[in-house]
């Protein structure tokens, strides 16, 4: 983002993107609220098996309007003001992974591309030659290939992955910063008022220094 | 009631002839155009950025194993919380936006020419303590960036002979970038500020001895000063709703813009990011440290393109008024060294490899050529100047008052 400021101020015509080795494919991650109850069903039950959601506490999900039933049934015994913990304990993680899962309540914006890379990733996963598992974004992982992806050729199936790719997305958008709905909603209101005030100001200081130039 | 509580007031300190000499009736030039409203914009963007800094402090943490959480706190669950930190940490690029459009129009007009060199030197203090406290403030969330960073930073000072390690050792408190430097760091970045705002006292002051300069470079007579109040106030005010619809569109809709992805990883000594870089108001400089292939030199080189702004009032030799307004070749040189610091910023955001190394050493030599030529060059323009003539306006300024070497001779002219 800060090489693109710099970009426009400098107006150079350089090629910024040929150090970038691959295109992230737009996530297309929304706001929908049915959207984001289904992303937070797959995190909640498939990703939260080895990765955390620590930022993230059981009441905001109810607050953000998944159904209560739904939020009781993942948080089980533990009272709605609790973190969202891995079900994996982390010693466990590092046996069989050699790596502890990262905590996914920021991951949305500790990526470069953010939402997309987290997308292109997640369908980013293909079968080596030599019968293993690779990932075109992030070769080093050690994730497995959750939505499985990597056999799938026919497009059909392919397309519900996406769907479901995209839903996670979303829901992690979402979990990255879940103040970002009310900040959209009280900027549209400050952006007015500032309008407003700054428009009356521009006639006022015009009326107060079209006096002065009459003497 | 009132104006005998205030008569009581004056006669015990001068309330009364403090407003009028320094806000109401203070004498403005009436030609002063929307170029000065910077500096009434950055002392907004001081106390903005002191205002939200003391309430981001009530729920900060300054400990390794605190700091980052204490942030996501403070992100999602105290109220308002997201709104005082993006505040905050948009504010710290603001300020740099605006201070330097303030340099930039000194710059453009010379305006740190005789009287006013003390402006323009307690000017540069306020850059590098405003430097000083964005650097120490971009530790305290304790993401990877801002670790690394610190790591970096603090290691150049290691270059300094015979005392090298012993400074690092005592910047950071520690080996290494840590708690004893997190903590140290975020006493001091509160403590910054309030020195800011007394070099702002003093650089006030300066100006109220010598009051605001103008797009003709002279000093206006009488007739052309207008007070303070309500002219500059409105237009003041004006020009700051300008400045929070920007402000604001950042803060409420793209408030990540200045918040780079690795820092909302927890700081890890243990992994380096791919490519460790500064803020964006770093990057100049950062541009021309990397230029030389010598670490010491670099950090030399970095040292004195900031402070190399000091030596203006005398390496323009000029006594022809008004900067680039009326001189054709310091106007080049003003638009060629503008353009110049942006493909620095442009280099310091890219990897020092290929062609961007050799394009980084030609940016920072046109950089310092900048300022050892204009001795030359200005005597130069100035001779070159007379003998074409000057333009008419410029004639008729120098008819009406005597050129500005003349100025003090009768105190203050006005």
């Amino acid at each position: 983002m800060r090489s693109w400021i710099i970009f426009a101020l400098c107006g150079l015509a350089l090629n910024a993107g040929a150090e970038e080795e691959l295109q992230l494919h737009q996530a297309g991650a929304t706001t929908d609220l049915p959207t984001l109850e289904r992303g937070a069903e797959t995190v909640m039950t498939v990703c939260l098996g080895c990765h955390s959601l620590k930022y993230i506490r059981f009441r905001e999900l109810e607050k953000l309007g998944i159904a209560k039933d739904k939020v009781d049934g993942w948080r089980g015994s533990n009272p709605m003001g609790t973190a969202i913990s891995s079900q994996m304990p982390a010693e466990a993680a590092m046996a069989s992974f050699g790596k502890a899962p990262p905590d996914l309540s920021l991951m949305a914006k500790a990526r470069e591309g953010g939402p997309d890379y987290i997308y292109s990733y997640l369908l980013g996963y293909y079968n080596t030659p030599e019968g293993g598992l690779g990932n075109h974004y992030y070769p080093p992982t050690k994730m497995p290939d959750v939505l499985g992806v990597a056999g799938v050729t026919d497009p059909a199936q392919r397309a519900e992955l996406e769907k479901k790719a995209r839903e996670v997305v979303s829901f992690l958008d979402w979990a990255a910063d879940p103040r970002a709905q009310e900040r959209h909603t009280l900027g549209y209101y400050v952006i007015a008022y500032l309008v407003l005030l700054t428009t009356l100001l521009y006639f006022l200081k015009r009326r107060v220094w079209g006096q002065l130039d009459k003497t | 009631m009132v104006s005998r509580v205030i008569e009581w007031v004056d006669q015990r300190f001068p309330l009364t002839s403090f407003v009028k000499h320094d806000l109401t009736e203070y004498p403005t030039p009436r030609n002063l155009s929307y170029w000065w409203n910077f500096g009434f914009l950055a002392g907004f963007v001081l106390v903005l950025q002191i205002a939200t800094g003391i309430f981001l402090a009530m729920y900060y943490k300054p400990d390794v194993n605190l700091a980052f959480d204490s942030v996501q706190h403070i992100m999602r669950e105290v109220n308002y919380g997201w709104l005082l930190r993006y505040i905050h940490s948009t504010g710290a690029s603001a300020f740099f936006v605006v201070i330097y459009v303030h340099m930039a129009r000194t710059l453009y007009y010379a305006s740190y020419h005789k009287p006013r060199e003390l402006m323009w030197w307690t000017g540069q203090g306020l850059m590098l303590l405003i430097m000083a406290t964005a650097f120490m403030g971009y530790l305290l969330p304790w993401g990877q960036m801002s670790y690394w960073g610190a790591q970096v930073i603090t290691n150049l000072f290691g270059v300094t002979p015979f005392f090298g390690d012993q400074i690092v050792l005592w910047l950071r408190g520690d080996f290494s970038v840590g708690d004893a430097t997190l903590t140290r760091f975020f006493a001091l970045h509160y403590l910054f500020p309030f020195l800011i705002f007394a070099l702002v006292g003093i650089h006030l002051v300066a100006l109220h001895t010598v009051k605001s300069s103008n797009p003709s470079g002279i000093s206006l007579a009488d007739k052309d000063n207008i007070p303070f109040h309500p002219y500059f106030t409105l237009k003041d005010f004006f020009g700051l709703g300008v400045y929070l619809i920007v402000f604001c569109a950042f803060v409420f809709f793209s408030p990540n813009t200045f918040i780079e992805p690795p820092n909302n990883i927890p700081a890890n000594p243990l992994m380096t990011p791919a490519h460790i870089e500064p803020e964006w108001y770093f990057l100049p400089f950062y541009a021309i440290l990397r230029a030389i292939p010598d670490m010491l030199g670099g950090v030399v080189a970095m040292a004195v393109s900031v402070l190399i702004f000091a030596i203006l009032p005398f390496a323009d030799r000029t006594s022809i008024p008004g900067g680039a307004r009326y001189r054709p070749i310091y106007r080049a040189m003003f638009f060629i060294f503008l353009a110049d610091v942006l493909l620095l910023g442009y280099v310091g955001a890219k990897p020092p490899t290929g062609y961007f190394v050799p394009l980084g050493q030609a940016a920072t030599l046109v950089y310092f050529a900048t300022f050892f030529l204009l001795p030359f060059v200005s005597k130069a323009e100035e001779r070159w100047m007379r003998a074409r003539g000057l333009p008419a306006d410029l004639q008729a300024l120098f008819q009406q008052r005597p050129p500005r070497d003349k100025w003090n001779d009768k105190g203050e002219t006005r």
